[in-house]
């Protein structure tokens, strides 16, 4: 396991990183988000041992795979020159082996002779995701690893990814793109300088907008919200034929209103529950942070 | 210190290099100006106005100069004075190497900051003085080879068109310790400057500017040495490259203490 122990960080007198705590699990992808500026690559550079924190600890027993945001290829070396250095520099007793693994690991073993140069983003990603793993890390650290990629070699990408995660390795992605934390991350983290919130991305949804269900009519809604209302619910918004509902007591509540709606003429076209985007609880959860600090749940 | 890591990194500098050609041009041309200035005036100028530097008055100083040194006195006045202005000029093949590798060395760390493969390689176990270790000798051993192969025609140039004997007068010990001591030192001294300042500007050009000042010394030398107010002897070609290995073990862990990974990587854009 990867922990973050209260990791701050200061350059001159800004804060750039502000008691962050969290743990990366073997086995998991943990998403950090935030807005430019948020601290995410300091984060991560202090994971990887590249700065050292003003004060908190990092705390991991194994070795560190770090992404970062940039390929880092030299361009004027081959696929496999490039490799096999950074196979050398980790001290791998068998780096030409090791090369050729990761390269068919990684779907580049046919471009082994090729200069980096030559490569396309994506292809570039993929030779420094192998470089990133050539020794084998416990941990993998990837700094917004489908930024700049075509959908395809992003799909790709993240297809690498939870190769990783099945690996057991612990992996901890940063990243602007809140539709691929939805797909990948296990848990996620809000950073904006401090920790805003930290927990599932289901969780997160609930945390920010409650439980809601929603049902869809065959006519208009708005006279049926009188009918849930009357019921003993209170947030109800009706649109066209259209009715939102907040469910505190959960998904238990849903046969309850399907059923008044019944009672009541309703005539019932789908019922689904409600789920908010994860931009939508990112605003949300950034723009108005939890009282009481930050929202965190599912720490060990 | 892992010599596996050094030589990992150096022999990625010079795969990389084999790919830069070009940047070897500003040595290329001073080693080029070295070999053919004493052509010109010790076998061209004389063979083009019919008189020999031999009845010149003003030379015949230079010639009972030469004379005193070892294995000099059997030359011939012209093959002494020729062998005389051919060692003057060595100097000024030192400047070669350093010409040749100042460009390198001065991108070595901010090049790699540019090409934002830096970061990648800070993520490895590779120390500070690893990476700058390698960074020198990756200037350094090209620098060294051009060098030799400038000496090399030189010798060759010298041996086809001067006087008998010439050629050979070049690989006397005094010439050998300008070349292959001084000049490989001072040479190293220039590039572990180079280094250091480019681990400490966020630009080439002022690491090439500040490190390119080492040149000057060396353009003393020369032009002392040609004025007659100055002759490098042994004692002083041993005194300097000693002075100039101290210089460059000082250099070198001076550019481990300059180098700030947290600056360059936070702070050069």
């Amino acid at each position: 396991m990867l922990q973050a122990e209260s990791l701050s960080k200061t350059f001159g007198p800004r804060m750039a990183v502000d008691h962050v705590s969290f743990d990366v699990r073997a086995g998991e992808i943990f998403a950090l988000v935030g807005p430019n500026g948020a601290g995410k690559t300091t984060t991560l550079r202090m994971l990887a041992g590249l700065i050292r924190p003003s004060s908190g600890a990092v705390r991991f027993h194994g070795s560190v795979g770090f992404l970062t945001e940039a390929p880092g290829l030299w361009d004027r070396l081959t696929v496999r020159q490039n490799l096999k250095v950074h196979a050398r520099l980790h001290g791998l007793p068998r780096p030409d082996r090791a090369v050729d693994a990761a390269m068919e690991l990684f779907g580049v073993a046919d471009r082994a002779a090729d200069p980096a140069a030559v490569l396309s983003k994506g292809l570039r990603q993929r030779v420094a995701l192998a470089r990133t793993l050539l020794h084998d890390p416990g941990a993998v650290l990837l700094d917004e690893p489908t930024s700049g990629l075509d959908p395809e070699s992003a799909r790709d990408v993240r297809d690498l990814i939870v190769r990783l995660r099945d690996e057991r390795r612990a992996v901890l992605i940063s990243t602007h793109n809140l539709d691929e934390v939805d797909r990948l991350a296990d848990r996620v983290a809000l950073l904006n300088t401090r920790l805003v919130a930290l927990d599932t991305p289901q969780s997160l949804r609930a945390r920010a907008f409650g439980a809601r269900v929603r049902v869809r009519l065959t006519g208009p809604a708005e006279a049926h919200a009188h009918t849930l209302g009357a019921a003993g619910l209170t947030d109800i918004r009706a649109d066209g034929h259209t009715l939102s509902i907040g469910i505190d007591g959960g998904a238990s509540r849903t046969p309850e209103i399907v059923r008044r709606l019944v009672d009541a003429g309703a005539g019932i076209e789908a019922v689904e529950p409600e789920e908010p985007s994860l931009e939508q609880v990112y605003l949300r959860l950034l723009n108005g942070p939890p009282e009481g600090g930050p929202y965190v749940r599912g720490e060990s | 210190m892992s010599w596996s890591r050094v030589t990992a990194l150096l022999g990625k500098e010079l795969t990389d290099l084999r790919g830069r050609p070009g940047i070897f041009f500003p040595g290329l041309f001073t080693g080029g100006v070295a070999i053919l200035l004493p052509v010109f005036v010790a076998i061209l100028v004389p063979a083009f106005t019919g008189e020999r530097l031999a009845d010149s008055a003003d030379l015949r100083l230079a010639v009972e100069f030469y004379r005193q040194q070892p294995g000099a006195r059997a030359l011939a006045p012209e093959a002494a004075i020729q062998a005389s202005l051919f060692q003057q000029f060595l100097v000024l093949l030192v400047l070669s190497p350093v010409a040749a590798a100042m460009s390198i060395a001065a991108y070595s760390v901010i090049g790699e900051k540019q090409a934002r493969t830096l970061e990648p390689l800070l993520a490895t176990p590779l120390t500070t003085f690893e990476l700058l270790l390698a960074k020198t000798l990756g200037a350094f051993l090209p620098a060294l080879a051009l060098s030799f192969v400038c000496f090399a025609v030189d010798l060759a140039v010298a041996g086809l068109f001067a006087e008998p004997g010439v050629a050979w007068a070049l690989v006397a010990p005094r010439p050998l310790g300008v070349l292959f001591l001084m000049g490989p030192m001072a040479s190293l001294t220039a590039l572990s400057l180079a280094v250091c300042v480019s681990a400490r500007v966020n630009d080439a050009r002022s690491a090439q500017q500040l490190a390119a000042l080492v040149v000057l010394p060396i353009t003393a030398l020369l032009i002392a040495q040609i004025a007659g107010g100055f002759v490098v002897t042994i004692p002083i070609i041993l005194l300097i490259t000693g002075g100039l290995a101290l210089v460059n073990v000082a250099l070198l862990r001076l550019g481990v203490s300059l180098f700030d990974r947290e600056t360059i990587l936070t702070r050069w854009k």
